[in-house]
């Protein structure tokens, strides 16, 4: 066998190009055979991937934290007292609750969820879809509401007909 | 609550991890797969060589001595390695695929130095989707709703 791999080696150098391919019975059309070149794998810089991107089989996480979990998009609700409107600038992601109990020593409560509490910001409800998205978590948007401003002065309670108090006199 | 789901279709260029297409990160897969296949029976029970790894010098001679004491026979292990090699065949991204050869190969690095300790192979045999009892007293058997 190497000897007969040695000739096979030597008689490539001697014969002409096209002699030998027919030797190592490679696929040739036609004796000019012009060899197409393909890049080197290491060459290759991009490739082409769904624009789908799924993380589930490689985040680790268990595939009941997966598949039986319903997530809510929505925007803080505004602290009700005298603070800032600042929690209102961001979209958050929390998961439905599941079961909590009570500790029956000291009262505190349990829960067995390692997502009950995970509770994630981003800037934008485009950016928590494609994050649950890739997660592969169930979800469902609750839009933003805007809040409305009503007109309100002073004066309009001793007016005909622009009175804001209309159930007592 | 409007229940919704964005359907993002059509594909994008970006950079890869190991393979350069299909075929690439297919022979990866493979390659790891026999990788795994032949370490198989130096991991866990042999059922019929049983009795001889006992003895350490026999087990030495017939090469059969096991990295970890774990009941699990050799027939099962290849059982569980090609579920859960099956178990990922859904996926389509080569860079997904790719990562996944890449911790498959490091969980096999692991399991052949004894890094990993029993309960950790025994891990791969553990079922994360468990189903919850739905009658009464398998419930309550449970502790929990």
């Amino acid at each position: 066998m190497a000897t007969l791999f040695r000739f096979w080696a030597s008689a490539r150098q001697v014969l002409p190009k096209h002699f030998t391919r027919t030797l190592s019975s490679a696929p040739s059309s036609s004796l000019t055979h012009t060899e197409k070149k393909e890049p080197k794998e290491s060459e290759i810089t991009s490739i082409t991937v769904d624009a789908k991107d799924d993380i589930t089989s490689l985040s680790g996480v268990p595939e009941e934290h997966i598949k039986t979990r319903m997530v809510r998009i929505c925007v803080p609700a505004r602290n009700p007292m005298q603070s800032g409107t600042f929690n209102t600038k961001n979209w958050r992601i929390e998961f439905e609750t599941r079961e909590r109990w009570e500790n029956p020593l000291m009262g505190w409560t349990s829960t067995a969820d390692p997502l009950s509490n995970m509770i994630v910001n981003f800037s934008s409800k485009e950016a928590a879809v494609e994050f649950c998205e890739k997660n592969g978590w169930e979800y469902y948007v609750e839009e933003e509401k805007a809040p409305v401003f009503k007109k309100k002065s002073y004066g309009a309670n001793f007016s005909w007909n622009k009175k804001t108090r209309v159930s007592t006199k | 609550m409007a229940s919704s789901r964005v359907a993002v279709v059509g594909s994008k260029q970006v950079k890869p991890i190991l393979s350069a297409n299909k075929t690439e990160a297919k022979r990866r897969v493979l390659n790891l797969y026999k990788a795994w296949y032949r370490h198989l029976p130096y991991m866990g029970l042999l059922k019929d060589l049983q009795l001889q790894s006992r003895v350490t010098w026999l087990s030495f001679v017939l090469n059969t001595v096991k990295d970890f004491d774990i009941a699990v026979t050799v027939p099962e292990t290849k059982v569980k390695l090609r579920e859960l090699f099956l178990k990922n065949k859904h996926v389509t991204d080569i860079r997904a695929i790719d990562l996944l050869v890449i911790k498959g190969q490091m969980d096999l690095v692991e399991t052949m130095r004894i890094w990993k300790q029993k309960t950790h192979v025994m891990m791969f045999f553990k079922d994360t989707n468990i189903k919850k009892p739905t009658e009464f007293l398998t419930r309550f058997y449970e502790g929990h709703d």
